[in-house]
């Protein structure tokens, strides 16, 4: 089911992992068309291939058989610099453990990607204000991560994800160690970032809480495609409320 | 670039303890080549001192013969016009005065016994002007030659031997410059302890016209020639060259350091020492921070993998880990430096002697020189071994497979 104005085309695409004596498909010969601006969770039980088909997404691991597109490239034919320039560019990354630089601030930490990419000293400094702004955390900027809570430290992870304007988000389990609440205001804050800047967000999640305010969920059971649904809830405030009630 | 060496410098305190453990070993590193190095230099410059004190002289002059052939009399290779070019080179800067020796040998006797001896004839208001006088143990120096009694010193070994003192007589017998035996009474009038064992044994000094009285010549062996330093040897021996041509014999110097066999077999024999230990804090260094970068490595291999997933360069990251190490080696080297130095100002303080080495008579301070060189080559030996340390680390990290590093515990 290739599209050729989809954002990201995952097209027959296989991982199979060696073991000791045997191989464990992770991901059985699965085909995805996500389209720019979409605020899609790729859910299912432990093991289902979650967290395998958004590293090959995000082009930090390599599917045995089968391609993915980004922006109609090829991903499997970049060389190993060249998706680290892709990934740079077009992707944000979100963990369930946030990742961040201990040793930096919370700006620092939003700053670090555009280090890579080189931008100027006054460009960063504004971008990264603004980052911070959109995720409510300009008070928090010089404090660093062990002084931070749990749900700052993943906002600021997104604030690290989106400072850049990538094509795309990518978000594997972001509310995992978060209590409800937090968790709650980040879905919330992701959704307000995919709707008001345009950014596309794809993450994985098993949680229900989430899965329900979801506009597009892609179901995995044992590597392939359970079911690809989209629901009515797509606004912001309906999130809210639900959330709240 | 100033935000990347910010987040290796807060690295490298990420943990302290860790940190403050590494800098000690590198600073002790560097601490100890400090004061071996330092004691070294000041051993090399004390014997070299000595060493041209004792007789050596910085410059000495010769008939270009004396090297050519053996002598068949004694002071047959000599200076003849000695006095004409001692003048030549007096008048050149930075030398302090040009003394004339005459190098001899022959048989002493106290009546009941004799022994061999090594004798030099000198001209003692030329040598203490050069500061060249003797170590008197007892007595005195020679006086400049009167009419009298002839004076001599002998060194302890002598006086031993001898069983003489100071105001005793000995009769010294040599072979002449015409190949006969011809003898001389003499008044010891001090004992010199050399500081050499085997020179005191065989230990004579007397004046330049006794000498040239008993071995009936009025040549001299060579000329000696005292500088206001050492260092400027070099610059002098080449103003004298045009100073040396066109006289009645032809003439040859040599300097100081081509003369001081032994300052050149001690120099050797420990620079090689200090040479060996170098290697050894440059191994020790190595491999203690080898394991210490790997354990960081390990620690934070999620963090590595965040950092490439987020696109950085592979270099960079090879980048960060060695500068890091840098930064360690550069503060280490701090370390040692402040702490190396300050060890050196107190046991320079403390007064502390060693004692007598082999061959030597004289117990030995114990001083640290502060040598730049040595501080600026211990420092960079240590910041080299960390950053050679931190290559198999580096590399390693950036070879991290993102994905695996991403899942690591």
């Amino acid at each position: 089911m290739k599209r050729t104005d989809a954002l990201v085309n995952v097209e027959e695409v296989s991982r199979r992992f060696a073991l000791d004596h045997s191989a464990v498909t992770a991901l059985d010969c699965l085909t995805l068309a996500i389209d720019r601006g979409e605020f899609l969770a790729i859910s299912g039980p432990s093991g289902s291939g979650k967290s395998t088909l958004l590293n090959l997404i995000g082009c930090i691991d390599k599917p045995t058989s089968g391609r993915i597109l980004i922006e109609g490239v090829d991903t499997s034919r970049l060389s190993s610099s060249q998706t680290s320039v892709l990934r740079r560019e077009k992707i944000g990354f979100v963990f369930q453990t946030f990742n961040l630089i201990p040793v930096f601030t919370a700006a620092e930490n939003v700053e670090y990607p555009l280090l890579v990419q080189g931008f100027s000293n006054a460009d960063r400094r504004r971008r990264v204000a603004e980052a911070l702004d959109n995720v409510g955390l300009s008070a928090r900027a010089n404090h660093r991560p062990d002084l931070l809570s749990g749900g700052e430290r993943q906002r600021v992870a997104i604030a690290r994800a989106i400072v850049h304007r990538p094509a795309l988000v990518l978000a594997d389990e972001p509310t995992a160690n978060l209590d409800t609440r937090n968790a709650t205001q980040l879905i919330d804050l992701m959704r307000d970032l995919n709707r008001t800047l345009g950014l596309t967000f794809i993450f994985s999640t098993h949680d229900q809480r989430l899965l329900e305010h979801t506009p597009r969920i892609v179901r995995l059971t044992d590597g392939r495609i359970e079911s690809d649904t989209l629901s009515e809830i797509s606004s912001h405030d309906e999130v809210l409320a639900s959330s709240v009630s | 670039m100033m935000k990347f060496l910010l987040l290796a410098f807060r690295n490298v305190f990420r943990n302290r303890r860790r940190t403050v453990m590494t800098l000690l070993m590198v600073g002790g590193g560097v601490a100890g080549l400090l004061l071996v190095g330092g004691f070294f230099a000041f051993m090399f410059r004390g014997l070299r001192e000595s060493t041209i004190r004792n007789g050596l002289g910085h410059i000495q002059i010769f008939n270009a013969e004396h090297f050519r052939r053996d002598e068949v009399h004694v002071l047959d290779t000599g200076i003849s016009d000695w006095q004409r070019v001692a003048a030549n080179v007096r008048s050149a800067d930075h030398v302090r005065g040009v003394a004339p020796r005459i190098e001899f040998y022959g048989m002493l006797s106290n009546g009941v016994k004799s022994s061999v001896f090594m004798g030099t004839a000198v001209d003692p208001e030329a040598e203490r002007a050069m500061n060249f006088s003797p170590r008197i143990a007892s007595g005195r120096d020679l006086a400049e030659s009167t009419s009298g009694e002839i004076e001599a010193l002998v060194g302890t070994g002598v006086a031993r031997s001898m069983s003489v003192k100071a105001g005793d007589g000995l009769t010294i017998l040599s072979v002449t410059a015409d190949g006969a035996l011809n003898g001389i009474d003499v008044q010891i009038v001090g004992i010199v302890n050399t500081g050499f064992k085997d020179l005191d044994d065989r230990y004579l000094r007397i004046t330049l016209p006794s000498a040239q009285r008993l071995l009936q010549s009025n040549r001299v062996t060579n000329l000696v020639v005292g500088l206001d330093k050492t260092e400027n040897t070099d610059a002098v021996a080449a103003a004298f060259t045009p100073r040396l041509r066109g006289l009645s014999q032809e003439m040859t110097m040599k300097k100081w350091i081509e003369l001081a066999a032994y300052y050149k077999q001690v120099r050797t024999l420990f620079s090689g020492i200090f040479l060996f230990l170098g290697i050894i804090v440059f191994f020790m260094v190595l491999m203690a921070s080898v394991n210490t970068l790997l354990m960081a490595m390990m620690e934070r291999t999620r963090e590595i993998g965040t950092m490439l997933a987020m696109g950085t360069p592979r270099p960079w990251i090879v980048a960060l880990f060695m500068l890091e190490a840098t930064i360690t080696g550069i503060l280490g080297a701090a370390v040692g430096l402040i702490g190396g130095n300050l060890i050196g100002v107190a046991l320079n303080a403390s007064g502390l002697h060693l004692p007598p080495p082999p061959g030597l008579s004289t117990e030995m301070a114990f001083r640290v020189l502060h040598v730049p060189a040595l501080m600026i080559g211990a420092s960079s030996l240590v910041v080299v071994s960390l950053a050679l340390a931190s290559i198999l680390p580096a590399v390693r990290a950036s070879r991290l497979q993102i994905a695996e590093a991403l899942a690591h515990v």
